[in-house]
């Protein structure tokens, strides 16, 4: 949001002042949506992550994990999106509820980072990054649909975080969002324990986003992982691929029956730029 | 003579077709403390002394070559605090090229923008242009560049160049000694030894800042004992 911070009134003869919108967000078509959803009419379905996401932290730092489904309505438009965001090189967030929500304001945060990072020579605190983030949910008062868990490791120790759509934010030792949470969550409590080790952390990661994937239809295909410690970070995509094609077709395009390939001619797009040396040398 | 009258108003053109306001920011620069760059084949080498004005200020403080991006950096002569103001506006700049193209602001883009800020500065009302000349060395998809940003406004593209105090003699220094394959390593010789030639006083590693960007693209200031390495070789 790059709001010009000049406002230009031009005064028609008709007297009527158009003042350009001053910058920042516009609730005006909120108020429209609202009415026209009171009157039936229904809104259009935009994409939503219906996710598994999850965090946990162990003996040496963070476990962020989460599904790759992204769903707009009932159909799946993204089997393989990528939810887990960086932030920072280390802190990294996990994002659920409307895809583009998630996606700008988690951008928009890690630029702001990096720039106080540059203005102060440290590395970046992860509650910086939560207070940033529920600042400015809370100014668009629950319009922008994107609820996060942010985890990382800075020179305070590791920490997690979950962050409402709202601007509220609570910090856990494990944590789930997304319409898989609850199954998510059903695992943790069972099997989460303080000080785990790396190998066991990502297998309890790993079986609370399998256990959204097969148990919630908002969530499915792959599970991502990532693992932050101090000084270091292991962003596994694709760590686990528990839902493969089961049929791929081995052959190329073949031409149906009764057409012959009589001969074939390649074209590459680019043509070589010719460079003519021409001209006579200039007179002295 | 006749300049004097227009020389109050920075807006203001003298009848000789100058803004005496911008020579004069260019005197405050030419009494700065000398940094020079230069632009090897695999990279660039920025560097100025750092006087510090007592022996009591903490000189691990002062940081003199900052980083815009990680593969562009800047140097500059003249007035401290307008230097941190650019480097705060350029900062932005580069972020906001990031987020919008999602790729690192080439150099030149950079220093365009830079320099359209300090001629911002020469048009408006109630403002003073900016008492700083920058040099920027960065690394990009074109290879190693070096510019040199005025208060006016303009910048030029250079191999090798001087700012400050000392400038003729460094120029002079450095157009002798350069050549277009130079390598990185020995540029930073050349650098050392063109500081040294107009340096009052011992030379060591806290009272210079070098920084170097290579064909990694990380824009690295080098610490007081690596110039003290740097200096022993020199010697």
């Amino acid at each position: 949001m790059f709001g010009f911070s000049s406002l230009v009134v031009r005064m028609s003869s008709s007297s009527i002042v158009e003042a350009p919108p001053k910058g920042g967000f516009s609730f005006d078509l909120c108020k429209r949506n609202e009415m026209l959803s009171g009157k039936g009419v229904k809104h259009p379905n935009y994409r939503k992550t219906g996710t598994t996401i999850v965090g946990l932290i162990f003996q040496d730092g963070v476990i962020l994990g989460a599904d790759t489904r992204a769903t707009s309505g009932p159909i799946v438009c993204d089997k393989n999106c990528e939810k887990i965001h960086f932030m920072a090189p280390n802190i990294y967030c996990c994002g659920a509820g409307t895809a583009a929500d998630t996606e700008s304001v988690t951008d928009m945060v890690s630029s702001q980072l990096q720039l106080h990072r540059y203005h102060t020579g440290r590395e970046s605190r992860v509650i910086t990054a939560l207070t940033l983030l529920k600042k400015h949910l809370f100014n668009y008062q629950g319009h922008i649909s994107a609820a996060l868990v942010l985890g990382g490791v800075d020179c305070t120790g590791p920490h997690l975080h979950t962050i409402y759509p709202h601007g509220s934010t609570d910090t856990l030792p494990f944590a789930t969002m997304g319409s898989g949470s609850l199954a998510a969550m059903a695992v943790f409590e069972s099997k989460y324990k303080e000080g785990l080790n790396k190998e066991e952390g990502i297998k309890l990661v790993t079986e609370a986003i399998c256990s959204g994937i097969f148990n919630d239809l908002g969530s499915g295909s792959n599970v991502d992982v990532c693992v932050i410690t101090k000084g270091e970070k292991e962003y596994m995509r694709n760590h686990l691929k528990p839902n493969p094609r089961t049929y791929v077709s081995a052959r190329a395009y073949t031409f149906p029956k009764k057409i012959e390939v009589l001969s074939t001619k390649i074209t590459p797009l680019k043509e070589l730029a010719q460079v003519v040396e021409a001209g006579d040398a200039m007179e002295e | 003579m006749g300049d004097s009258q227009y020389s109050f108003s920075l807006t203001t053109f003298s009848p000789s077709g100058k803004l005496v306001q911008i020579e004069h920011a260019l005197t405050a620069v030419g009494s700065g403390q000398t940094s020079l760059g230069i632009k090897a084949s695999n990279g660039v080498v920025i560097a100025t002394e750092k006087k510090l004005p007592s022996i009591l200020v903490d000189e691990a403080s002062v940081q003199k070559i900052q980083s815009l991006t990680p593969n562009i950096g800047v140097v500059y002569s003249g007035m401290g605090p307008d230097f941190r103001v650019l480097v705060r506006k350029s900062r932005k700049q580069a972020e906001q090229y990031h987020r919008l193209y999602k790729e690192q602001i080439p150099v030149t883009q950079l220093v365009r923008e830079t320099a359209a800020v300090m001629q911002e500065f020469t048009q408006s009302g109630g403002v003073r242009p900016f008492g700083v000349s920058l040099l920027v060395a960065g690394y990009d998809d074109k290879g190693p560049q070096l510019y040199q940003v005025d208060p006016s406004g303009s910048y030029f593209s250079w191999k090798a160049s001087a700012m400050g105090k000392n400038v003729s003699n460094a120029k002079t220094f450095l157009e002798k000694r350069y050549t277009d394959d130079v390598e990185l390593e020995d540029a930073i010789h050349t650098a050392i030894l063109t500081l040294k030639e107009g340096f009052e006083g011992q030379i060591s590693g806290k009272n210079i800042e070098i920084a170097t960007i290579g064909e990694d693209r990380k824009f690295k200031v080098l610490t007081p004992a690596e110039i003290d390495d740097y200096l022993a070789e020199v010697e």
